[in-house]
């Protein structure tokens, strides 16, 4: 499970999140929604510590996983990232081989064991729909795949550490419709195992896949609501106005 | 106002041409019947089929617009509401329609004047039609405060409805020859019920619209487990 | 020598940069004249003016780098023609013979060998590192700014004050004495801003998609830079890296009071050794040989060998940039 409580967060002197408080329960997808530059994307990126890449950022408030605050001393964010998984809006494979790029991760956490690591990468390629495609060409460079495949393969590769919780980027926002639509597939069936936060431009995704739904807008969370809910009778008249494209 | 918006507005326009037909000819209905006068009853039964033909086209305009603009929230709930008001406003110019059947047929003209008074059929009328008339303004203003009101005019309806049960069949005992005829009243009696309870159908469409809130069968909050 | 020209605009581009505002002004003025005088065809004048300045400018671009297309050819072919002669397998096995003025160059080869692997084993280990900390450590501070300008700095001595360095710290100081690796040393400081910019250049140009997505995989910083940043930056790596070495083994004056022997006839035996070396040998054959005039086409073939060294160096660059280039995608 994860907990925000009062989350603030600034770039320099900008306040991009203000005040956010949420829960999002195990074994469910939700998706985050809003105008660009709402905070949508800094939010979900708090889950695994990426702003930590930023300079000049603050964080006050408290991010929970699981119970504990990801952002204690304590915690080693390698670890953190671990077990929060991620894919971004473009796929972005290492110029290695399929197997390579699924590997990777075990490798740079210290797995050594060849059999380990294949069946890992055979089960995570399965497990993100790729491997009856891909099983003839594993030594193949990663960028002879198409980018469908490519974001596939970002998603194996993300699930290869066994991770609890998966963000996810506007995973298909650089995608066609047919690749759209197998991304959407794997998000619905890899709910059985996995919590996934998904950032989305793309509302109908949004209604599509998701269990609950948040609307940022400005660096606020004007709505989180149970998707169904959202879509047929938000709350609020801003979200109303934003999902019928009637903003501003 | 965003293109999307126009294109609701104008299935919104389509609705209101259709109800004001209907309207009218529910109001030629009364007038035909109470003046049992053919020729009002013939252009009744003629326009029906203009009717159907809207009923039609919001039909096919409505999937449309659902096919392409994929509206959610309040746009949704509208055009659900649209699509669903459409229908039911065909079914009342249907009983307008048989209504006006019944007036050409002029094959019950025996029962008593005062009778009919009594049965307050002319009221009956005037109840359906201004049901009709006040929820098209809720739709109109999207204020539903007055869709309570509405909705207390079909009791008064079914009030009517059961007496002129127990009066007809009053008068039938003792007019035994008449009981085709009477039967024949009754269904009109009956029909201009239906057409309470559709109106209020309506009205529940609106507020489902307007509040998203569900008054039919105990009624609920949309979204709400 | 073009590509040189293309990394290091330095001087060249504000002088470029004035000629070009001068050139489009003039354009413009002559512009202004003719809508003048035809404003009847606004429209179509515009049009074909556009056009025109279009082809008057690109022509003029195109005469430039022509133009120093033909300077390079010039060159090569003022030296070819010249040295030729006197190329041949003895020329480039044998050691120098009476006073320089016959014999060969085969000990300035191998010094120029020597002193290219010298200073390559010093640079590219220390300009590799500093440009890995520098492109993906150091963030982007004012320590970082401060090392940057001084790399820049650094770039921009001119190379006879690295030799006057050289010769005072690791001649007399350290007490290398006239040596490989006194010279070696003295060239490898001033390849190293080269290779840290080269390194650090291409490091930048790796997408920060690959940095963000190891990260997020639980690799630390040092795992990402050395399995994911720099086998993909290592092809341009090894080209600026090449380049550095065309860069020393054409220099004279840091090589001047550090290694370079006058006249050496033999091969070197350690690092402590002094060596010949190409360039220094020309000046010294060109300028107060023996015989100045007897030793000229020795000089013209000297110069010769030198040239095609360093532009088998850039070719070698091009070469394994495409290799590289195609192996790190599949790999």
């Amino acid at each position: 499970m994860i907990e925000t409580k009062n989350i603030n967060f600034y770039y320099g002197n900008f306040h991009a999140l203000k005040n956010i408080s949420m829960q999002m329960e195990t074994h469910t997808v939700t998706a985050f929604i809003g105008p660009s530059g709402c905070g949508k994307s800094t939010f979900l990126r708090l889950f695994n510590r990426m702003n930590d890449l930023i300079a000049n950022t603050r964080l006050t408030g408290e991010c929970l996983i699981d119970g504990k605050n990801i952002y204690e001393k304590s915690i080693q964010v390698d670890e953190l990232r671990k077990k929060v998984g991620m894919v971004f809006q473009k796929p972005n494979p290492f110029p290695k081989s399929i197997f390579e790029n699924v590997a990777y991760g075990l490798r740079v956490n210290g797995v050594s064991k060849q059999s380990f690591i294949a069946r890992r990468v055979e089960e995570s390629l399965r497990a993100a729909a790729l491997w009856e495609e891909v099983k003839d060409k594993l030594k193949k460079s990663a960028f002879e795949l198409s980018g469908g495949q490519q974001q596939r393969l970002c998603i194996a590769r993300a699930l290869a550490i066994s991770p609890s919780i998966l963000l996810m980027d506007e995973p298909a926002s650089a995608l066609d419709p047919i690749s759209t639509s197998k991304i959407e597939e794997l998000i619905y069936l890899l709910k059985k195992e996995y919590t996934i936060v998904i950032v989305t431009h793309n509302m109908q995704q949004a209604a599509r896949i998701s269990d609950k739904t948040g609307f940022f807008m400005l660096g606020e969370l004007v709505e989180f609501n149970d998707t169904k809910k959202m879509f047929l009778n938000p709350e609020k008249e801003q979200t109303q106005n934003y999902i019928t494209g009637r903003f501003g | 106002m965003k293109y999307t918006e126009k294109e609701l507005q104008a299935l919104k326009e389509e609705v209101n041409e259709m109800w004001k037909l209907v309207l009218s000819q529910l109001e030629k209905a009364k007038q035909s019947f109470l003046n049992k006068d053919v020729e009002l009853a013939r252009e009744i039964a003629s326009r029906e089929k203009r009717v159907d033909a809207f009923e039609l086209k919001i039909d096919s305009d409505c999937e449309n617009y659902i096919a392409l603009f994929s509206p959610v929230a309040v746009d949704l709930r509208l055009v659900l509401s649209l699509i669903k008001i459409s229908i039911t406003l065909e079914r009342i110019g249907d009983f307008a329609e048989s209504i006006a059947r019944h007036v050409i047929d002029n094959d019950c003209c025996e029962i008593d004047r005062p009778i009919i008074d009594e049965l307050q059929i002319e009221k009956m009328f005037d109840t359906v039609i201004s049901m009709l008339t006040d929820s098209f303004v809720v739709l109109e203003s999207e204020n539903t405060r007055i869709s309570g009101k509405i909705m207390s005019k079909d009791n008064e309806m079914d009030t009517l409805y059961h007496r002129s049960l127990d009066i007809l069949s009053a008068y039938l005992q003792q007019n035994p020859a008449l009981i085709r005829c009477g039967l024949k009243t009754f269904m009109i009696i009956r029909k201009l019920e239906r057409i309470g309870d559709h109106c209020s159908n309506i009205v529940e469409e609106i507020v489902f619209y307007v509040d998203a809130k569900v008054l039919k069968h105990g009624g609920r909050v949309l979204g709400d487990k | 020598m073009v590509l040189r020209l293309n990394r290091n605009p330095g001087i060249l581009s504000p002088i470029l940069n004035n000629f070009v505002t001068l050139f489009f002004l003039f354009c413009n003025i002559k512009g202004l004249i003719l809508q003048r005088k035809k404003l009847r065809n606004f429209r179509e004048q515009e049009f074909m003016d556009k056009k025109i300045k279009q082809k008057i400018a690109f022509g003029f671009f195109r005469a430039l780098s022509l133009l120093v297309v033909g300077i390079l050819f010039w060159i090569l072919g003022f030296i070819i023609y010249n040295g030729i002669g006197v190329i041949s397998w003895e020329f480039l096995t044998t050691a120098p013979t009476d006073g320089m003025t016959a014999g060969g160059i085969f000990p300035a080869i191998v010094g120029t060998f020597c002193l290219i692997a010298g200073s390559i084993v010093f640079a590219f280990p220390v300009g590799l590192m500093s440009g890995i900390y520098i492109s993906e450590y150091a963030g982007n501070g004012w320590i970082i700014k401060f090392i940057r300008i001084m790399t820049n700095n650094l770039g921009s001595i001119p190379s006879i004050v690295f030799g006057l360095f050289g010769m005072a710290l690791f001649v007399n100081t350290f007490g290398f004495g006239d040596s490989i690796i006194a010279g070696s040393l003295t060239l490898g400081l001033l390849i190293l801003p080269l290779i840290i910019r080269t390194t650090e250049e291409a490091l930048k140009a790796i997408p920060g998609s690959y940095r963000t997505g190891s990260l997020a995989l639980g690799a630390s910083r040092l795992q990402t830079v050395t399995r994911v940043v720099l086998p993909v930056a290592f092809p341009n790596i090894m080209t600026g890296l090449i380049l550095a070495v065309g860069r020393v083994s054409g220099e004279t004056a840091p090589i001047l009071f550090t290694v370079a022997a006058y006249f050496l006839p033999k091969l070197p035996s350690g690092i402590f050794d002094q060596v010949m070396a190409l360039p220094y040998h020309l000046y010294v054959i060109a300028t107060s040989g023996t015989d100045i005039e007897a030793s000229r086409p020795i000089a013209y073939g000297t110069a010769l060998v030198l040239i095609i060294i360093v532009l088998l160096m850039n070719l070698l660059a091009t070469v394994l940039r495409r290799y590289f280039g195609k192996r790190v995608k599949i790999n």
